[in-house]
């Protein structure tokens, strides 16, 4: 699969390479597309940093009273006991 | 993620809740906001990007549960049906907030030349700067911004998979689509993301590389 672009790369195989579920043999070929182009391993570094900062995204801090909130709100609303 | 209550021996299933609340059991509904109330208020965040919404949003849908969880369907994964849910409440008070948004996610993903080889123009690689904690904080904030501009089928699932990470099948059972529609809208989001961080990105790079 000597013909593999970049297009392919960033477009078709990214995502299965990333997730791990691309196949040994495939992955070797990708493996071997990156070591030979700057280009797509520059794009590939910045794809694995586009994953780690969305992971810095859940909130910080849930509120400390949230649940016992969430209970008082629904038995206020429900009318009734839960 | 662990949904099916299988973590330890001693904690009862979604399913032994579901059926206790049914039943008028309170303590089972306590036990099942105690359980999802921080997941939820994650997800509504998400949409939200607000605290006061988000904990709104997540007070609506646990009064959502209780009112609804007699049309749950025993035989699905309690926490897929949940969790839409909760989208459904975090996105119907988004919607009182800001309208839908249409943002052209085409205008973001990558441009390839007749050979196939990258022919975007070439923005300067900010993935080292993350490992500063600060500024890894302002670009997740400045991502933030960007998911929530997306058409909500992609941003439904990049917060999923990449913020909350839930497992590909819960996501696929969630939003009822197959993994190759997921993971389709899952990399075009990415590409979206990853574009517009490159790009606000370019100016603090370029001061970085002068000093």
């Amino acid at each position: 699969m000597s013909d593999v672009t970049c297009k392919k790369f960033i477009l078709d195989l990214l995502v299965d390479y990333e997730d791990g579920t691309m196949p040994a043999e495939e992955r070797a070929l990708f493996q071997q597309h990156m070591e030979l182009c700057p280009p797509c391993l520059r794009f590939l570094t910045s794809y694995q940093a586009t994953g780690k900062t969305l992971k810095l995204l859940k909130p910080e801090e849930i509120p400390p009273d949230l649940a016992r909130s969430v209970l008082a709100f629904v038995r206020s609303r429900a009318g009734k006991k839960t | 993620m662990k949904t099916d209550g299988s973590a330890a021996p001693a904690e009862p299933s979604d399913l032994d809740l579901v059926q206790r609340i049914k039943s008028g059991q309170e303590d089972a509904f306590e036990q099942m906001v105690d359980r999802y109330h921080a997941r939820v208020y994650s997800l509504s965040y998400g949409v939200l990007r607000n605290a006061e919404d988000a904990e709104e949003a997540t007070q609506d849908t646990f009064l959502t549960l209780y009112r609804k969880i007699g049309t749950f369907d025993e035989s699905k994964k309690f926490f897929s049906w949940f969790y839409r849910v909760a989208l459904n409440q975090a996105y119907s008070r988004a919607r009182r907030r800001r309208p839908a948004s249409t943002v052209p996610i085409e205008d973001y993903l990558p441009r390839f030349s007749s050979d196939g080889h990258i022919a975007s123009p070439e923005l300067p690689d900010w993935s080292a700067s993350i490992e500063d904690g600060a500024i890894a904080r302002e670009l997740a904030g400045r991502a933030g911004e960007f998911i929530a501009d997306l058409p909500p089928a992609y941003r439904d699932v990049i917060w999923m998979y990449d913020v909350e990470e839930m497992s590909t099948s819960d996501i696929a059972e969630t939003l009822e689509i197959s993994i190759p529609a997921l993971k389709s809208r899952l990399h075009r989001a990415r590409l979206y993301v990853r574009q517009r961080l490159a790009e606000i990105s370019q100016a603090p790079a370029q001061e970085e590389v002068s000093r």
